[in-house]
């Protein structure tokens, strides 16, 4: 797979807008949403991941996912293309494809998006604070599951294409060969990013596979002290991009009926309860344990990864009381006097 | 564009008939668009268009093709209005979902079947089915309870027909009797006697509320069965059916999608199962 060169994003996204729909980082604040991309528009680039989400544009909030009764279903998904994941990104969508694409039953809607999604991945030069994506096996760079991958260097950037359709996106754009020692500044820039990330993390490093910290954990007291900042607001389940709980809501449509799939939350009340009444996780505490061990234990000996890629989103809608690092190694410590 | 067989889409159901078991539970007859053929434990998804959707196990033997029946107990909303609706109205219905019981694990066994209440449903689909090939299994005993002798389920068949098929051993309770009750009055552990089956030869089925299912499960440990001979159905909450959505985890396991029959074995380590 090759490797290019552009002096500016702004051709890389008329390119590859010319094509599909183009969704790019902007400026929010301290942070990045997601937007469509229009020629007029700045060309700015992420040095770390935005702060939404990647799953939505796979598995949206609020969707029809079934019409009926009625022949044929029409999930209509134009080709597009993402600007600006990271890593953490990548690995995240790795993970909901093991939940949608799993052998015997396909999430229509996700696999359709899934295809049509056309991957820009980029380095990040400049891991957030809470960016914990080192302690899981993460780094500042992508090695796989993107289109494209787009480094900056000196003057410019490098664009690696990394399947199929990036290669024929690349032979067809007619960008400039990349230049000598490049390739070697590119290396130099992920260095010193992993070196960041690895600093940051150093205070939260475990000492024991994650697994058998929280299953080893009772953990009754950090859950409970974690659950009276709790105001149940669900935000760290929205922002993961890891988390793909759901329900399915009956409505009523014009001439037919539907199914509305829509995000839901395991750390809302009543999120388990029974028609009869019972409910496993009536605490927030219980919800909280059950979070972790389903990313950390129960996911993993389903599929064989954690389904959490440290991206710190869930730090950073917390508002700074809930640290899942932190909470990581409280844990790792309780395990440890054992 | 690659179509996939959309497993959020119910098709039809016409409801060919409905019968009043007891005061809080309704058999319905179905009538699927196209026949749904399942294993005995496995469930579906039934939608009351416009409003909601539950899962529900079959009552009926998974042999009967053309028709499913349905035993639908009035405990929340969907379940409240789906009491209210006419015969012929249309349902939606997904499935089959979930595993079912392991027949063929049963084999050469004595199957001991403890049911309570609206859990009647499934073991009574599984019965059929057991009866179906009787010969396969070293003798079929049928425990079951409910709160009064209004509240039992498919009455002429529990009372009159069952327990006087060759090879089927059966009693009934009431947690409390009345004038003409025949039957033990008490809760279902008080008719279970270590003696009822040969226990190093035989498989347990527990289904009904939760509480009674854990009763009953510690009284057959206390008996000597071992965790993995004793066969629940649970029931979590549920909203895909499909090991997608997340709801009725138990531990890593999908109620929806490894279950809803779990060995005792299976389960007994994660928190809470009983809630
Ligand atoms: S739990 Fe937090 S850190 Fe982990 S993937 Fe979700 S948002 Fe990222
Ligand atoms: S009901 Fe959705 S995962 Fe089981």
């Amino acid at each position: 797979m090759g490797t290019v060169f552009v002096e500016n994003l702004k051709a890389l996204f008329d390119a590859v807008s010319a094509e599909r729909e183009l969704y790019i980082p902007k400026n929010a604040g301290a942070h990045y949403v997601y937007k469509l991309y229009r020629p007029d528009e700045e060309a700015v680039f992420n040095e770390v991941r935005v702060c939404t989400p990647i799953k939505e544009f796979l598995f949206p909030i609020r969707e029809l996912a079934a019409v009926f009764p009625q022949e044929e279903d029409q999930f209509e998904v134009k080709p597009f293309a993402v600007f600006g994941l990271k890593d953490c990104d990548l690995r995240s969508i790795e993970i909901l494809d093991n939940v949608f694409k799993e052998d015997d039953f396909k999430d229509p809607l996700y696999i359709s998006r899934r295809e049509k999604m056309f991957i820009i991945a980029s380095d990040c030069t400049e891991p957030a604070e809470n960016c914990f994506c080192y302690l899981f096996g993460g780094k500042s760079w992508a090695e796989k599951g993107f289109d494209m991958n787009v480094s900056p260097v000196e003057g410019g950037f490098l664009v690696e294409s990394g399947s199929d359709t990036g290669n024929d996106f690349l032979a067809k754009a007619h960008f400039a060969q990349v230049q000598p020692g490049q390739i070697a500044q590119r290396d130099e820039n992920r260095k010193k990013a992993d070196q960041i990330l690895a600093e940051n993390n150093a205070k939260f490093k475990l000492d024991r596979p994650v697994q058998e910290i929280v299953e080893g954990a009772d953990g009754e007291q950090l859950y409970t002290a974690q659950a009276e900042g709790c105001v149940e607001c669900q935000a760290c389940t929205r922002v993961c991009p890891t988390c793909h709980c759901f329900y399915l809501q009956d409505t009523k449509l014009k001439d037919y009926y539907g199914k509305m799939k829509m995000w839901d939350s395991c750390m809302r009340m009543s999120y388990a309860a029974v028609a009869g009444g019972e409910n496993p996780r009536k605490a927030i505490s219980e919800r909280i344990k059950h979070r972790l061990l389903h990313k950390f234990s129960y996911y993993l000996q389903r599929y064989g990864i954690n389904m959490c890629v440290g991206c710190g989103r869930c730090i950073d809608a917390e508002s700074g009381k809930m640290d899942l690092r932190r909470l990581l190694r409280e844990l790792n410590d309780e395990v440890n006097r054992k | 564009m690659t179509q996939h067989k959309n497993p959020y889409k119910p098709i039809d159901a016409e409801v060919i008939d409905i019968i009043d078991e007891s005061p809080t539970i309704k058999s319905f007859v179905l009538k699927p668009a196209e026949p749904i053929p399942f294993k005995a434990g496995q469930f579906v998804e039934l939608t009351l268009p416009g409003s909601g959707e539950a899962p529900f196990t079959p009552s009926s033997s998974p042999s009967q093709k053309e028709t499913m029946e349905i035993s639908i107990m009035k405990a929340g909303r969907v379940t409240g209005q789906l009491h209210d609706i006419p015969k012929g109205t249309t349902l939606g219905i997904r499935g089959p979902l979930g595993n079912g019981y392991p027949l063929d694990k049963f084999a050469g066994k004595q199957v001991y079947i403890v049911g309570g209440g609206v859990g009647l449903a499934p073991i009574r689909s599984l019965f059929l089915a057991l009866v179906e090939r009787k010969n396969d299994f070293a003798g079929i005993v049928c425990r079951y309870g409910a709160r009064t002798p209004e509240d039992f389920i498919y009455k002429h068949t529990t009372f009159n027909e069952w327990p006087n098929i060759d090879g089927v051993n059966m009693k009934l309770t009431a947690d409390q009797g009345n004038d003409q009750w025949k039957h033990n009055v008490g809760v279902v552990t008080t008719i279970l006697s270590p003696d009822d089956v040969k226990i190093n030869n035989s498989v347990a089925v527990v289904c009904g509320p939760p509480i009674m299912m854990k009763f009953v499960t510690l009284k057959l440990l206390e008996f000597g069965f071992k965790a993995e001979q004793i066969y629940l159905s649970m029931e979590k909450n549920m909203s895909c059916g499909i090991g997608m959505c997340g709801h009725c985890m138990i531990g890593k396991y999908y109620v929806c999608k490894d279950g809803p029959v779990f060995t005792y074995d299976q389960i007994k380590d994660y928190p809470k199962i009983w809630e």
